[in-house]
């Protein structure tokens, strides 16, 4: 496949004074990872370089980190207040970014993350609705391909490796509502000449999604009538980790070929508990599992602040972004997203992970090779077909520019959706 | 079954990612089958939504007050801490909090513009959220302040990189403003009338000089005096009566006075060099007082050439120099210098230098000088304020057409001159230049005074040396008068 992003040693040629992203062991060994913002001019990740006239959002922030990191209270104070002043949800990009991560830096330097968090949880929840939740996601996945991307390689992989099986029983760990599924039930009535039956247990985590899967359920069950699927679905909610799943608990039976989803799943484990977490899959005999995340590092530089801050800071700064670019100018949805971030913002930049065994999803995001590392403990991994990057492929042209696809070498699975030649979605197929 | 399937497939809308590759158009929103995902749904309530993050700007706002503390405990649950500190809001108190976040945010600009870390984008910024603040017109005297101010940083942001700051400066105090190009006659005279009854400034340093000049030409019968910048010619009218009006003494000596004239486009509005004489010439006939006008013109770059000069033996020399007066123009540095060495080439008896009273800038670096002409400002404002209390249009009449100009170029001549050394007074210059300072005389203080009693008492003057009085508001030092003769002339010996 053709590479889109530069090899390290090229990165170091046309950059000389970068200083390669992280010290994780992992990315010394292969040349062709996709490296993260440094190989983007645009991109101001750097902490050491003077920005003349760089965005002066990041620059302020990332100031104020490191005085937070330094506890230098009169410049927290200095940083804070002329944030406050020129920060705004509503303005540009520059203004949210400086919204969102000023309130995290606010909550971190006053140590109160975790009622914070709590709080906006709590908002969150009441004017959570069926409606709105829908309406949120549908416009998202019409505007980018940002979930849409994981949906299609997921079903891609799942329908190939399933392939020829008669009792399907997809466990499906995610908070995607289900928007991925009418598409794959389709595919299951029309490829195969025997419709195979399909068991589909949801595993839900956050909470706020809860409220509404009982609706979705019923839709569910409602449009694979329609498509004439034999079709069973459950939902498993109130875990208090993932770990605790079981054959048992997820009703899996014998003569079934299981298929495991994680969309944005394991992220929201411990850091701690991921291994087991993956154990428990093994332990599920599934045919294939595919993972899903979003490529940034959150849990390498969990003990130091000021680097945890830059990685939340570039990942944010892409994904606000992004959002302008791919929504209309006013757009409710745009909004509520963005709101959706300050809460994995102050999660992330200002909860104590010890503290906060109930407090929700840890929302630590791990870049795809930090997963492969953990996965291929008690997986292989599984190439995408062509059939399934053909897919991909035409999903994205139906999207405004600046999309593409980026396939690593082969040794490493899993694939990556760029924007802007930054790798934001990763993908990954395996098998046991 | 397959026409179900197709019929049904156009209903569906999943951003279009089918894995089939018919092309699904939008879609109708019929219930029918209880599968339509694309009904609209209420919006979100943003109101809702928002209540945690306004107490948390409100928080920070409570940050900068003196009670800071107070806001750090009541954040974290401390309620009882909270309740007795809370600051009390009233009115004056909201007024100061919003006038210390202005300076707050002056000075972050202005810091943002030359400090160690610069970022034009961050000033930008800044001067954004200033301007949304603040108002030239309404508000209060630091809201108008602080929009001046807004306008010279932002002058600032624009010409830096370019050469255009020099430009700001220029001879006319209009010259690169936007609305100071159309300043009506009618307004500048009016700004000018109102100058004078408001506030002692202009009186001030016209009857200090003017004193040490009757003071010093007692028993002459020729007088010449050397104007550096005439203006309307209003400080000789007031000699004039006061030589007409000499008690017990010679009678008035013929005055002959030189004014000073710049080529070139300086500002016209207050009239030309031309008509400040026939008024003056009209005037002195008027009230029988001998008198005679000339003109000198300085060179095309503003240097002063005392050849240029036409004296006439046995008349005592005077050299006037009115600076910073507030309806007065900027003059280049090089051009007041070599007035001032004119003075020490001619020998003359006497030098009257009114200039600006500077505050202590630190280590003199733009953000020191910035603090300062704020500082500064901020008392003009608060004098005129205490002048005419309720009259705020006249003052703004005054802010718009005098102060607002001197700000815009002050601020880009200390923009410019950053990183040199520490700005020097005239006074400290005709000092190290061998200017001997001459006492200011007892009546020559009392005189002062009793205009400043005429005024507001929150003006005071001071004798800050024995050739000096300066004139200040409340705390703060504004103008400087001070007296000289020339290094080798022995008039006063």
């Amino acid at each position: 496949m053709e590479r889109t992003l530069f090899s390290q040693s090229e990165t170091h040629f046309l950059h000389p004074n970068l200083h390669v992203n992280g010290h994780d062991p992992n990315m010394q060994s292969t040349n062709n990872q996709p490296q993260s913002s440094h190989t983007s001019t645009s991109r101001s990740s750097d902490s050491g370089e003077p920005t003349g006239d760089g965005k002066w959002a990041s620059r302020i922030l990332r100031e104020c980190a490191r005085a937070i990191s330094n506890e230098d209270s009169g410049q927290i104070h200095n940083l804070l207040w002329m944030l406050n002043e020129l920060a705004s949800p509503y303005g540009d990009c520059d203004q949210k970014l400086a919204s969102y991560f000023l309130q995290a830096l606010f909550c971190k330097a006053t140590e109160s993350g975790q009622r914070c968090y709590k709080t906006l949880i709590s908002v969150a929840e009441k004017s959570h609705s069926f409606d709105s939740a829908r309406k949120l996601i549908l416009k998202f996945q019409e505007v980018s391909p940002w979930t849409t991307f994981g949906h299609v390689a997921s079903n891609g992989a799942i329908l190939e490796a399933l392939e020829g099986e008669t009792k399907l029983h997809i466990i499906d760990i995610s908070n995607t509502l289900c928007t991925q599924w009418p598409t794959f039930l389709e595919a299951l009535a029309t490829r195969n000449d025997e419709t195979p039956r399909l068991k589909l247990t949801v595993v839900v985590t956050a909470s706020i999604v809860r409220s509404v899967m009982k609706e979705i359920a019923q839709r569910m069950e409602k449009f694979a009538r329609l498509m004439g699927v034999p079709f069973e679905f459950n939902v498993i909610s109130g875990l208090n980790h993932l770990g605790e799943l079981t054959k048992e608990g997820l009703g899996v039976q014998e003569d079934e070929a299981i298929a495991v989803n994680c969309i944005g799943a394991l992220r929201r484990v411990e850091v701690e508990e991921r291994e087991a977490v993956i154990r428990m899959l093994q332990s599920l005999h599934p045919r294939v599992v595919t993972i899903v995340e979003e490529e940034a590092d959150f849990s390498s530089s969990r003990n130091d602040f000021v680097k945890c801050f830059e990685e939340c800071l570039r990942f944010y700064t892409l994904y606000f972004e992004m959002l302008e670019d791919s929504f209309p100018p006013t757009s409710n949805e745009r909004l509520m997203l963005e709101r959706e971030c300050s809460r994995s913002i102050v999660r992330v930049l200002a909860c104590d992970d010890e503290q906060n065994g109930n407090v929700g999803d840890c929302e630590r995001r791990e870049r795809g090779i930090q997963w492969i590392e953990r996965l291929k403990e008690a997986f292989s991994p599984i190439s995408f077909s062509d059939d399934v990057v053909d897919d991909v492929k035409a999903l994205l042209k139906r999207y405004k520019a600046g999309w593409a696809l980026v396939l690593p070498k082969e040794d490493d699975p899993g694939t990556y959706l760029t924007w802007k030649e930054e790798p934001v979605v990763w993908a990954s197929a395996w098998k046991p | 079954m397959d026409m179900v399937v197709d019929d049904v497939l156009t209903e569906l809308e999943f951003s279009g990612y089918s894995t089939t590759s018919t092309t699904t158009t939008t879609v109708t929103t019929d219930d029918e089958y209880g599968c339509t995902w694309n009904d609209w749904s209420p919006v979100v309530d943003w109101d809702e939504l928002s209540g945690p993050h306004d107490d948390f700007h409100d928080l920070i706002e409570l940050m900068i007050d003196d009670n800071s503390t107070a806001a750090y405990h009541h954040h974290v649950g401390n309620a009882e801490a909270a309740e007795e500190d809370a600051p009390e809001m009233g009115v004056a108190a909201a007024e100061d909090s919003k006038g210390l976040r202005l300076v707050h945010l002056l000075m972050a600009a202005a810091e943002a513009l030359t400090g160690a870390t610069k970022s034009r984008e961050l000033a930008r910024v800044i001067l954004v959220r200033l301007k949304e603040l603040v108002s030239p017109h309404d508000g209060t005297n630091m809201e108008r302040l602080a929009a001046h101010f807004t306008e010279g940083l932002q002058g600032l942001l624009e010409g830096a990189g370019g050469g255009h700051n020099k430009h700001m400066l220029g001879t006319g105090s209009h010259h690169h403003h936007h609305h100071h190009d159309d300043h009506h006659q009618t307004d500048v005279i009016a700004a000018f009338q109102l100058l004078q009854d408001m506030s002692p400034y202009v009186k001030f340093g016209h009857f200090t000089a003017n004193q040490a000049i009757l003071e010093a030409v007692t028993h002459d019968r020729r007088v010449h005096i050397v104007d550096y910048d005439i203006m309307e010619g209003i400080q000789w009218a007031s000699l004039m009566q006061a030589l007409v009006s000499r008690k017990d003494g010679p009678p008035a000596p013929h005055l002959r006075i030189t004014a000073v004239s710049r080529g070139g486009s300086g500002r016209r509005f207050i009239g030309t060099v031309q008509e400040t004489g026939r008024r003056l010439t009209a005037f002195a006939a008027s009230i029988g007082q001998p008198f005679s006008f000339h003109q000198c013109k300085l060179d095309s770059d503003e240097t002063f050439r005392p050849s240029a000069l036409k004296l006439v033996r046995g008349e005592a020399l005077v050299f006037n120099c009115m600076l910073h007066l507030p309806h007065f123009n900027y003059r280049a540095p090089e051009s007041v210098a070599s007035f001032l060495c004119g003075a020490k080439a001619l020998n003359s008896r006497l030098v009257t230098l009114v200039e600006e009273e500077v505050g202590p800038t630190g280590d003199g670096g733009f953000m020191g000088q910035f603090m300062d002409s704020l500082h500064h400002y901020s008392a003009v404002y608060d004098s005129l304020e205490a002048g005419f209390p309720m009259q705020g249009r006249a003052r703004a009449l005054v802010e718009r057409v005098f102060l607002g100009p001197r700000i815009f170029g002050a601020l880009a001549r200390i923009y410019l001159a950053r990183g040199d050394e520490e700005r020097h007074s005239w006074g400290e210059w005709l000092a190290v230049s061998g200017f001997r300072p001459l006492s200011v005389s007892f009546a020559n203080h009392c005189q002062a005074k009793l205009l400043l009693g005429l005024f507001n008492d929150g003006y005071r003057v001071e004798e800050l040396a024995n050739n000096r009085l300066v004139l200040g508001w409340k705390s703060r030092r504004l103008l400087s008068a001070s007296i000289w003769t020339s290094p080798d002339c022995d008039f006063f010996n």
